[in-house]
């Protein structure tokens, strides 16, 4: 204030635009992170590839009659629709499971219980899931939904933890202000918490999914069919050339759910985040 | 110096907060009038309690004994989040919805109370232009797309939106750079001038209080109330040696800063226009007791400070003589200002100007030391006629 009139104290309006206005500035696309057109297109590209790749070999190699019929391209095309439906069925069953209890965990009134149902989670994975497999077997018997509920439970902690964990990163103070301006709980859930979280719960989904997959070729183990099928009689009869396939279809399967999985997150993150 | 207090809007009784496993209460026995229309500003040492007794107006945490009338009605135990719907709620940490724009962070209250979307967008962009951003801009932003000033603007508006009669403010400037902090702090009152609403604000800058508040509860351990009362009679005044020390040294540095410069009359001081030259110039500075002259423009805006010598030395122009003006001040600035503003431009006196630069007058150290004598006197006549609005019993 050497030069100039000091501005009065109150006096006069003020420049309603501050100095350091973000605006000005190239700020980042809201919901940033979207990556350009190539880059999406890399995963699936390489995906094809291997598939191709698989189909020619199953085509064009000669095969043993115990190999023509492990590789007969319906038969294959068949376990891998069952593989799906099983990765789909658990993958649903246990987001509709975990992510409600998730929710409780972290309601005030529950708090307390976080640990051990954490806790519980971590048990379930810890098992081993062919112990967990063969126990649902022997208990339930053999088929599509004791093979279900071994998935559910393996898949349990990643989405338990994830939906905890996002839950609780939400700023404290943006619930405080949402309860202040008079929010019931339920809206402050709802409105502020779920979709702040969202991301932190995909991640979760992405992860039990991609698990699952993998877990899921031991269905074979009780009659529940799946590439695990294939894989497994590759093994038992001494057939690499199914080994492989089999294997390499699992994998497909695995990084395209991962790569869908990414871009539902994308798609679902809230943005302004 | 301050009106007397009108009806109370909200009403503390008895108001305690007491944690389980905690021998003593974080809030004990608190009793406060907030009169209508007024900034109470709740201010003491951290841990003190001030934010526990703001909470609790609003509910957010529940007391465990007491009574909290909002315009007479006990809203003790009346549902939470409709009670809390008639009050702002602004926090240091602002707390915006990140995934929300700007219009819906602001439209969350009305939405809450159901009103129509046309209303709901009007009240949306009148509150930005009240706060000074335009809504064709910043409507559809996202809050991560704004600076700190202008989040806290946009909490202020949050607060506002559904025009609740009560407005609970912690520490809102606390977390912006002190120029931000200024001008917020000045906005704020600005609008205050306009809305008249009733304040409860939180802070431990006793600074902010003073320049904020209508009055001032300064409260110690266990929110207990050490003194309630204007800032000036706080200052002039203090109840026990608690409030002196949180006031701390310079009270009366503080109490210059609640006082404008246009409540006191203008020193006499010489002035000529620039174009008269050096003769006239002599003349009037002949005429009058002082060293010094002040030229001004034929807008009669402030030039140059000059001295004998330096007219006598100058030739047809005065144009390079004596130094430049360097010391203005508007009539609304305090006279805390005008006496920093006369220190760093190291003269004797500040000059006073209009909107459009026009001299009115000047300031010197006379019209400070007297302002000072008048305000310590009117508030010691004012503490011993009326008493101070409510004092704790000494002791605790």
């Amino acid at each position: 204030m050497t030069a100039g009139t000091l501005t009065a104290d109150s006096g006069r309006p003020v420049d309603p635009v501050d100095p350091d206005d973000p605006l000005s500035r190239q700020t980042a696309k809201a919901g940033g992170g979207a990556r350009p057109w190539f880059q999406l297109l890399g995963l699936p590209v390489v995906l094809a590839l291997s598939l191709v790749a698989c189909l020619v070999y199953v085509q064009t190699a000669p095969l043993d009659s115990i190999e023509a019929r492990l590789l007969d391209p319906g038969g294959l095309l068949s376990a891998t629709l069952r593989h799906l439906q099983l990765v789909g069925v658990s993958t649903v069953v246990v987001v509709a499971l975990a992510v409600p209890l998730g929710i409780l965990a972290t309601r005030p009134a529950a708090r307390r219980i976080v640990p051990f149902v954490v806790g519980l989670g971590n048990v379930a994975q810890g098992v081993p899931s062919l112990g967990v497999l063969v126990l649902f077997a022997v208990l339930y018997g053999i088929g599509f939904w004791p093979v279900i509920v071994a998935l559910v439970l393996y898949a349990f902690l990643p989405i338990l933890r994830n939906t905890i964990v996002g839950l609780q990163q939400v700023d404290p103070f943006v619930v405080e202000s949402a309860r202040g301006m008079g929010m019931s709980s339920g809206a402050v859930l709802r409105r502020i918490e779920l979709p702040l979280a969202v991301p932190v719960i995909l991640a979760g989904v992405r992860t039990a999914a991609v698990i699952n997959v993998g877990t899921a070729t031991i269905a074979t183990l009780t009659n529940a069919g799946g590439l695990g099928d294939v894989i497994y009689q590759g093994i038992t009869l001494n057939r690499t050339s199914a080994i492989v396939v089999g294997s390499v279809l699992a994998g497909v399967l695995a990084l395209l759910i991962d790569y869908l999985g990414g871009l539902l997150e994308q798609a679902l993150r809230p943005q302004g985040l | 110096m301050s009106a007397p207090a009108g009806p109370s809007m909200i009403s503390l009784e008895q108001l305690t907060k007491s944690y389980p496993g905690q021998v003593e209460a974080a809030v004990q026995s608190l009793d406060l009038e907030v009169p209508e229309g007024e900034i109470v500003v709740l201010v003491g040492p951290s841990g003190c309690g001030k934010t526990t007794t703001m909470k609790m107006i609003n509910r957010i945490i529940e007391p465990t004994s007491g009574v909290i009338r909002l315009q007479g009605e006990d809203v003790t135990h009346s549902p939470a989040d409709q009670l809390r719907r008639r009050m702002g709620y602004v926090i240091q940490q602002i707390g915006l919805f990140p995934h929300l724009t700007i219009e819906d962070n602001v439209a969350v209250v009305p939405r809450l109370l159901k009103w129509s979307g046309d209303r709901t967008r009007a009240r949306v962009d009148e509150l930005l232009d009240l706060v000074g951003m335009d809504p064709s801009v910043y409507r559809s932003r996202y809050p991560k797309e704004l600076s700190g000033g202008q989040r806290q603007r946009i909490g202020v508006a949050r607060a506002l939106a559904a025009d609740p009669p009560v407005m609970l403010m912690d520490e809102p400037f606390g977390a912006v750079d002190p120029i931000a902090r200024e001008k917020l702090q000045n906005e704020f009152l600005r609008l205050q001038e306009e809305l008249r609403k009733t304040i409860v604000f939180v802070t431990h800058d006793i600074d902010e209080a003073i320049k904020m508040g209508d009055r001032i509860a300064v409260l110690r351990e266990h929110s207990v109330v050490a003194q309630y009362d204007t800032p000036e009679r706080i200052l002039s005044d203090p109840a026990d040696a608690f409030v002196a020390e949180f006031i701390g040294a310079g009270a009366s540095l503080k109490r210059l800063g609640l006082a404008r410069v246009r409540d006191y009359p203008y020193a006499d001081w010489p002035v000529a226009a620039i174009s008269d030259g050096p003769q006239a110039a002599l003349a009037a500075l002949d005429r009058s007791d002082e060293t010094s002259l002040l030229l001004l423009d034929d807008q009669r805006r402030p030039l140059r400070w000059v001295q004998r010598q330096d007219l006598q030395a100058a030739g047809a122009s005065l144009d390079r003589a004596g130094m430049a003006v360097r010391a203005m001040v508007e009539p609304t600035a305090t006279l805390a200002g005008a006496l920093d503003a006369m220190v760093s431009s190291r003269t004797g006196g500040v000059v006073v100007v209009d909107g459009r630069g026009g001299f009115l007058g000047t300031v010197d150290m006379g019209v400070i030391m007297k302002a000072a004598e008048d305000m310590r006197a009117a508030a010691q006549d004012s503490a011993r006629s009326g008493g101070p609005l409510m004092r704790a019993a000494s002791g605790t």
